[in-house]
């Protein structure tokens, strides 16, 4: 018994360095379960997607042998604790090459120190939540391995607030959950207003809890206040109880917020409700270019459905590990201190289906978060609900679009 | 305009208040037989929802689904007197806090492998279009709850006041070893009342459920503003949880509104606090005399 013991241990230590050696490990963590399901399932389908592309094309070559992606799941549950303990985790891996994934801001607070002490490569997508990389910055972090694939809040709340002084809006009201992410979006969107000329007066600021359903009282206070508009940060349910409450009061001003608002949860719970709503997205599910129309069909198919529940987190998952494949292809190499440097560095354009990324990170600088954030403006465009899908809000951008992919 | 936004503020509350006094009612027949009550009757109401979500997703008509419904949630408070109440008052412990709890807790992992973690809508055939009433914008679906929890709670006290077995029932409530000596088996009235608790959960399930969406959490905040409303009206008040939980739900949404949403939940839990000090009986409940 014992020495059956001994052998296997002893054959345990002989084997793994030589079985990890044949493949790359990547970790994909999310929330796959629980209210931010849609988006980390999205995210993870996405990015299985391409994987499964890379591979069945015989891997990447890193120093002249072409080694195949294997896939490291685990589910955060959108629950801060489990973000740490499964950042724990994957920085004790010795031979994991990186990680992607991450929903939710708290969870990327919560785990992703442990994965930058030991210098462990990230690629956040997609959570938005401003904190996520500023944590960062304030920390003064010379040397950083974390790097974020999404729109940021202050991308998307600039946005919001321009679409609002665009419609000619004056007043407007400002709505948000109590929670990390709808606070922090309230202050971007405070500080946009101040930042675009104070053109839009707040005369309603109001909150909610995650799991209220009746909106009444804060939607009368914007209402019998003037407001023209209302700007809203927080997720899917209970964004959907505001645009319930809204018909109901017979309150016809837009619904304008973060990309949050684009969530199957917020879409199929306000049905005919939801039409109209405005809000920042990176992809639409719309085949507009060859890349786009090969990407939307192999997921309908792969997936079985007729519509991806967040099509913006599919997209930046399937992107992110095009660019960490990139970096691995360029760093010859599968050890993530290595695909850091080259992730910050990286020659070749990659093609991807939101775009084709030229040089989307630099090296890190304390001072810059934009260094470790691949999205600008132009990189995002507005969505609008219409009749259970998120269609372009503008004809313009959805052609500057197309233009940008023809070139 | 004012006293327009104040009244659809009250009544938006009350309706609240009315599904807060429907769940607390749940809380009152248990412990009115057994003084014992299900602290895992939020998840009842979820478990029911999700239940009739499935019949209505197997294409049972609407109409027969909510008997179906109301059928399931009787099973399911049997369920918990069965696993996690009886044992415990026959051993005179209190054991039966802990293990309802662990039944809510169950019931929600439950819930969370069967149907997922998503807020599904529920579909019903009463419409949501705003009408017009006094200047008060009120949707069908709202009514339809007002109706709902006021005819649910009518049956089941009608029940107690006119039936031999509602009768049983009353008399297990006021003294259960009197009632015991007059042949009356208290076990199996208190099965019933757990039986009736899990209808009633049920049925605010099936009512609430076009409102709030059907999801593993959808009770998680009801059930603590019930909690309140049952101990702010007192625990065997009767009727007295409807009064406070139109009082409360209302004076929510007027503090919401006044105060700024920031202070919505502080009234239910200041009641609370007040009635715990202040009258620990409830404010329609009885002070608690026991003949030696």
């Amino acid at each position: 018994m014992k020495k059956s013991l001994i052998c296997t241990l002893l054959l345990g230590f002989f084997t793994n360095p030589v079985f990890s050696a044949e493949t790359i490990k990547i970790a994909l963590t999310g929330p796959f379960s629980g209210g931010s399901a849609p988006m980390g399932t999205s995210m993870r389908d996405g990015a299985k997607l391409a994987i499964a592309e890379i591979n069945a094309a015989g891997g990447i070559a890193v120093s002249g042998k072409k080694k195949k992606i294997e896939i490291i799941e685990r589910d955060d549950e959108g629950k801060n604790e489990r973000g740490a303990l499964i950042g724990q985790e994957l920085a004790s891996m010795d031979d994991l090459s990186g990680v992607i994934g991450t929903v939710n801001t708290g969870v990327a607070l919560a785990g992703d120190k442990h994965l930058q002490e030991k210098g462990i490569t990230k690629i956040i997508t997609p959570a938005a939540g401003s904190a996520s990389m500023t944590q960062w910055s304030k920390a003064g972090v010379k040397d950083l391995s974390i790097f974020r694939f999404a729109a940021d809040d202050s991308i998307q709340s600039a946005m919001v607030v321009e679409e609002a002084v665009n419609q000619k809006f004056t007043k407007v009201a400002i709505i948000n959950d109590s929670t990390n992410y709808g606070v922090s979006g309230h202050d971007d969107l405070v500080n946009q207003i101040k930042k675009q000329g104070n053109k839009l007066e707040v005369v309603a600021t109001e909150k909610f809890n995650i799991g209220d359903k009746d909106m009444t009282s804060q939607l009368l206070s914007a209402k019998s206040k003037g407001a023209q508009a209302i700007l809203i940060w927080g997720i899917g349910p209970e964004l959907a109880a505001v645009s319930n409450g809204m018909a109901k009061l017979e309150m016809k001003m837009p619904l304008i917020g973060g990309w949050t608002l684009s969530m199957s949860n917020y879409i199929d719970n306000s049905g005919k409700n939801g039409n109209g709503t405005l809000m920042p997205q990176t992809f639409i599910e719309e085949a507009i270019t060859p890349k786009a129309k090969s990407f939307i069909e192999g997921y309908h198919k792969t997936y079985n459905v007729t519509r991806i529940p967040s099509p913006v987190s599919a997209a930046q998952g399937y992107d992110a590990v095009y660019i960490f494949a990139a970096a691995i292809k360029q760093a010859q190499s599968d050890d993530t201190h290595k695909i850091k440097e080259a992730l910050e560095d990286l020659h070749d354009p990659v093609k991807g289906v939101i775009e084709t990324w030229k040089h989307p990170f630099s090296k890190w600088d304390p001072a810059n978060e934009q260094t470790h954030e691949a999205f600008r403006r132009d990189n995002a465009v507005m969505g609008k609900v219409l009749d259970g899908h998120v269609v372009f809000a503008n004809e313009s951008e959805r052609q500057r679009l197309i233009k940008n992919a023809s070139k | 305009m004012d006293s327009n936004i104040i009244a659809q503020m009250a009544v938006s509350g009350a309706l609240m208040g009315l599904v807060y006094a429907l769940i607390a009612y749940g809380f009152q027949l248990t412990f009115a037989t057994s003084k014992s009550i299900n602290f895992g009757q939020g998840e009842l109401v979820m478990l029911s929802a999700f239940f009739s979500l499935t019949l209505l997703d197997l294409g049972v008509p609407y109409w027969l689904m909510v008997p179906g419904g109301l059928l399931f949630g009787v099973a399911m408070g049997l369920v918990v007197e069965r696993a996690c109440v009886r044992l415990s008052l026959e051993q005179k412990s209190e054991g039966w806090i802990l293990l309802t709890i662990i039944f809510g807790l169950l019931g929600f992992s439950a819930a969370e492998n069967i149907w997922g973690r998503d807020d599904r809508p529920f579909p019903t055939p009463i419409s949501s279009e705003a009408l017009h009433i006094f200047g008060i914008n009120i949707t069908p679906v709202e009514i339809s709850v007002a109706i709902g929890v006021c005819a649910i709670m009518g049956i089941v006290e009608l029940f107690k006041r006119k039936t031999l077995l509602g009768k049983a029932f009353e008399a297990v409530s006021a003294d259960r070893d009197a009632a015991e000596l007059m042949g009356i088996s208290a076990t199996r009235t208190i099965m019933l009342s757990y039986g009736l608790s899990g209808m009633v959960a049920a049925m605010a399930g099936i009512l609430i459920s076009p409102i709030t969406t059907v999801g593993p959490t959808m009770a998680s905040a009801l059930i603590l503003k019930a909690f309140s409303v049952a101990v702010v009206a007192g625990l065997d008040s009767g009727f007295g949880v409807v009064i406070i939980g139109i009082f409360i739900g209302g004076l929510e949404s007027l503090t919401s509104y006044y105060l700024g949403s920031g202070w919505r939940e502080a009234p239910g839990l200041l009641m609370l606090i007040l009635a715990l000090a202040i009258r620990p009986n409830g404010v329609f409940g009885k002070a608690s005399i026991r003949k030696v």
